[in-house]
């Protein structure tokens, strides 16, 4: 079953800047899909898109087969509640000022009447599910009460998931998850999130420039090239001769 | 190494609260040569490049030796470092926005810089202009009439480093060049520097946290990690048959495409 | 951390800090239970005792008109502050939501907001006020509104500045994709971000509406006689500048220090701000 279908989407910024183009595809329950693009082919905005802090001109996106409106408020609470992100720069998208268990229960707390699954017993603490979450990404329950400013970059990009993760969701975005991290940081957190992946059963669309992660972790890619789709195959027909030159190129500079 | 053109000795940096930030690097990169230091962020590779070309702030202490040609830098006066900076030691960084000022045309920042440091005329400078921009591979004239916003940001960067290159330096310093590049880019410019070096015989500090640029570019590399070189070699060496714990750490740490897999898949998913 | 904390305590800034906060601590108990030391009634007009010198009875002497002026001047210092704190105080809570929401939500509201910001900064601020306070009529209520409706659109224009940086910041989009409602995210993310902008500009600025208010009096826009605020206190002496100076000098020396001290706290805790950012950023 498709769980998210883009079908037709555009998106122009101004007359001279068009950031997609026509773009569809369909993501299966379940299935991590890449996509693969340098700045500026759309990469970012089409996770922008999705996660409704974009609108867009042209096209639908279908969810879990109800149409998305996007900046409806409404229906984005329930597509919100399934659908999260995780963002690029992991030390930005923390509070500087909030202890990290404040920013860890942000969406929690949005969404009261729902209680995930690791939450076991009734009667818990706003720090006991913070340190609950943190040990879903193998952080120590200690850094409940620390600032951003006192974690490694691996640390916050955890915490980033872990957010993320904490209201279930069935659709997780990556854009970019490992590119403001140290290369040894980088493969932990890619290895957790495959991980999560398994454990959550969690559909993932992960956005990348780079090549070698994006095989490390999705079956099935995508390639964006200036707001078009040039390309979509199964990993294992990466090598295929049928690929599209821009994939061969792209291919070609990241090999040894 | 007979033809050692830059001789690190027992290089130590303290900041001024005494904390060690380099602990006694030793270095030798020869003529022609494509040395990559590589290393994760604080690990002290820019802290070496800034070592060599004098730009560190005053109150960190510096001891040992950084012999260039058989001169220590460390002993040399702010003007003659300056001198040397340009002339000899070319650099270039990873902001590429800041190499130009951005509302000077290219070509009018080349022939300055050129004549800065060499006595031609402004025919002869601009000539010398051209010809290195047309060694990037760029449409020469057209990056010569331009303004840096014009271009993108790896054109942007082939232009700095053949104004860098203008002035035919035997050394090169690149801190993180390709890091705010796209991956085909960033190629296009490696591709650009080793064949300028191989042309021109200048030798190559390539500085970088990207494992699989210094693997297929570099001949040798420098391993840093928290302040000290922990393993150096010739890049095959390190690649295939590292020592230290920590190579072996940010070894593995390269993923594979699936091709490199299938080569060599006795040595685990991750490693090559 | 601690030493750092300690260095920065004894740092440059923080010398305007301490010394602000000194200077503040005696301003307002002089204010405050200045009254009470005071034996003597600020408007008691005692013909017989005029233009006196500094005795054991009256302190600072008397003026014009016999009245105690060490009483006129604590009772002008509950006036003068009073009105400057609370004109800043009423123009934050107009200004701060105006220019939350205009940066915020953006779009038509920020376009029309700030045409109408624009509109009233396109008059000098003086200028205007003299205007306002003229065609109300010249009491200290009016002077009040009058300093709140040329104020009020700075912080306005500030916070807006401000919160057009902070919705860029990438936890304030991760708020939004938690489906935290507007007035959540603000009050989470946003707000705490710009309050410490908004007390250094605070205390910079009671002490420039504190010259505002001597000076409205001075003119004869604000206090009227016999109210003992000190711009008015300076216009009354300055018939009597030749035969009695001091009676100028006391308030202008009270005028001075009390701007002094919004300015010292204003500029420590400024750098207060800033040392503890830097820190936040490491």
């Amino acid at each position: 079953m498709s769980i998210l279908v883009v079908d037709n989407l555009s998106k122009q910024y101004s007359k001279n800047l068009q950031a997609l183009k026509q773009l569809s595809f369909s993501l299966e329950q379940g299935e991590s899909l890449g996509v693969v693009g340098e700045s500026g082919s759309g990469k970012s905005t089409l996770a922008r898109i999705l996660i409704g802090l974009e609108s867009y001109q042209e096209g639908a996106i279908t969810f879990q087969e109800s149409p998305i409106a996007p900046k409806k408020r409404a229906p984005l609470r329930a597509y919100r509640k399934n659908v999260q992100m995780i963002f690029q720069d992991a030390a930005s998208a923390l509070n500087p000022k909030l202890p990290i268990w404040k920013s860890l229960l942000e969406p929690l707390k949005n969404y009261s009447e729902f209680t995930p699954s690791f939450i076991e017993v009734d009667g818990l603490s706003d720090k006991d599910i913070a340190e609950k979450l943190l040990g879903l990404v193998g952080l120590d329950s200690n850094l409940a009460d620390r600032y951003p400013g006192e974690l490694s970059g691996g640390q916050k990009q955890r915490v980033n998931i872990a957010r993320a993760i904490s209201l279930e969701p069935s659709l997780l975005i990556c854009d970019e998850p490992t590119a403001s991290l140290d290369v040894t940081v980088q493969v932990q957190i890619l290895t957790l999130l495959k991980e999560l992946q398994q454990q959550l059963n969690i559909t993932i669309l992960f956005i990348s420039h780079d090549i070698r992660a994006v095989t490390f972790l999705c079956e099935r890619i995508i390639v964006l090239k200036e707001g078009s789709m040039v390309d979509q195959f199964e990993l294992d027909d990466l090598y295929k001769s049928r690929r599209n030159s821009y994939t061969k190129a792209l291919l070609d500079a990241a090999s040894l | 190494m007979s033809n050692s053109l830059l001789t690190v000795n027992n290089l130590t940096i303290e900041s001024r609260s005494g904390e060690p930030l380099l602990k006694g690097i030793n270095m030798e990169i020869g003529r022609g040569e494509m040395a990559a230091l590589i290393g994760e962020s604080g690990s002290g590779k820019s802290l070496t490049a800034r070592a060599i070309l004098g730009i560190l702030p005053d109150e960190m202490k510096v001891n040992g030796q950084i012999l260039y040609k058989g001169r220590d830098l460390l002993k040399l006066s702010e003007n003659e470092h300056r001198l040397l900076l340009g002339k000899e030691i070319g650099i270039i960084f990873q902001d590429y926005r800041g190499s130009f000022t951005p509302y000077i045309k290219i070509g009018q920042q080349m022939i300055e810089t050129i004549r800065t440091h060499q006595r031609i005329s402004k025919k002869a400078a601009k000539e010398a202009a051209l010809l290195v921009l047309r060694e990037t591979g760029l449409e020469s004239e057209r990056v010569y009439n331009s303004y840096p916003f014009q271009l993108s940001g790896g054109q942007v960067q082939r232009a700095a480093i053949s104004m860098t290159l203008a002035l035919r330096p035997n050394m090169l310093i690149c801190d993180e060049v390709t890091t705010a590049l796209d991956l085909m880019n960033g190629e296009k410019v490696l591709k650009y520097i080793d064949k300028a070096r191989r042309e021109t015989d200048c030798a190559v500090m390539m500085i970088t946290h990207d494992l699989a640029q210094a693997y297929k570019w570099s001949d040798r590399m420098h391993v840093m990690y928290q302040g000290a070189i922990v393993e150096d070699g010739p890049t095959e060496q390190i690649r295939f048959h590292h020592q230290h714990p920590y190579t072996r750490k940010l070894c593995s740490s390269l993923l594979s495409l699936p091709k490199e897999r299938k080569a060599s898949s006795a040595e685990g998913v991750y490693s090559i | 951390m601690k030493t750092a904390v300690i260095r920065t305590s004894l740092s440059l800034g923080n010398v305007n800090l301490v010394l602000g906060l000194l200077l503040a601590v005696f301003i307002t108990s002089v204010t405050l239970i200045g009254g009470s030391l005071v034996p003597h009634d600020p408007f008691q007009v005692d013909m017989g005792n005029r233009l006196q010198n500094s005795s054991s009875i009256h302190w600072l002497g008397t003026d014009q008109l016999g009245r105690d002026i060490l009483a006129r001047l604590v009772y002008g210092a509950k006036l003068t502050i009073g009105l400057g704190t609370v004109a800043i105080v009423v123009a934050i809570l107009i200004g701060v939501p105006v220019g939350l929401i205009s940066g915020y939500i953006g779009g038509k509201v920020d376009a029309i907001l700030m045409r109408i910001v624009d509109g009233i900064l396109s008059f000098p601020d003086f200028i205007l006020a003299i205007a306002i306070a003229g065609i109300l009529g010249p009491n200290l209520t009016n002077l009040l509104i009058a300093i709140v409706l040329v104020r009020w659109i700075v912080y306005a224009r500030v916070v807006r500045g401000l919160v057009l940086t902070e919705k860029q910041k990438e936890y304030v989009l991760v708020s939004q994709t938690a489906n935290s409602s507007s007035l959540k995210t603000i009050r989470m993310h946003i707000l705490p971000q710009v309050i410490p902008d908004i007390i250094v500009m605070a205390a910079i600025d009671v002490g420039k509406v504190i010259l505002l208010v001597s000076s409205f009096s001075y003119i004869g826009l604000g206090a009227q006689p016999p109210i003992p605020e000190w711009g008015a206190m300076l216009n009354d002496g300055r018939s009597y500048f030749q035969v009695k100076p001091l009676l100028m000098v006391y308030p202008g020396i009270a005028i001075m220090l009390t701007v002094l001290c919004f300015n010292l706290l204003g500029d420590g805790l400024k750098s207060h701000y800033d040392i503890r950012r830097g820190r936040g950023r490491i």
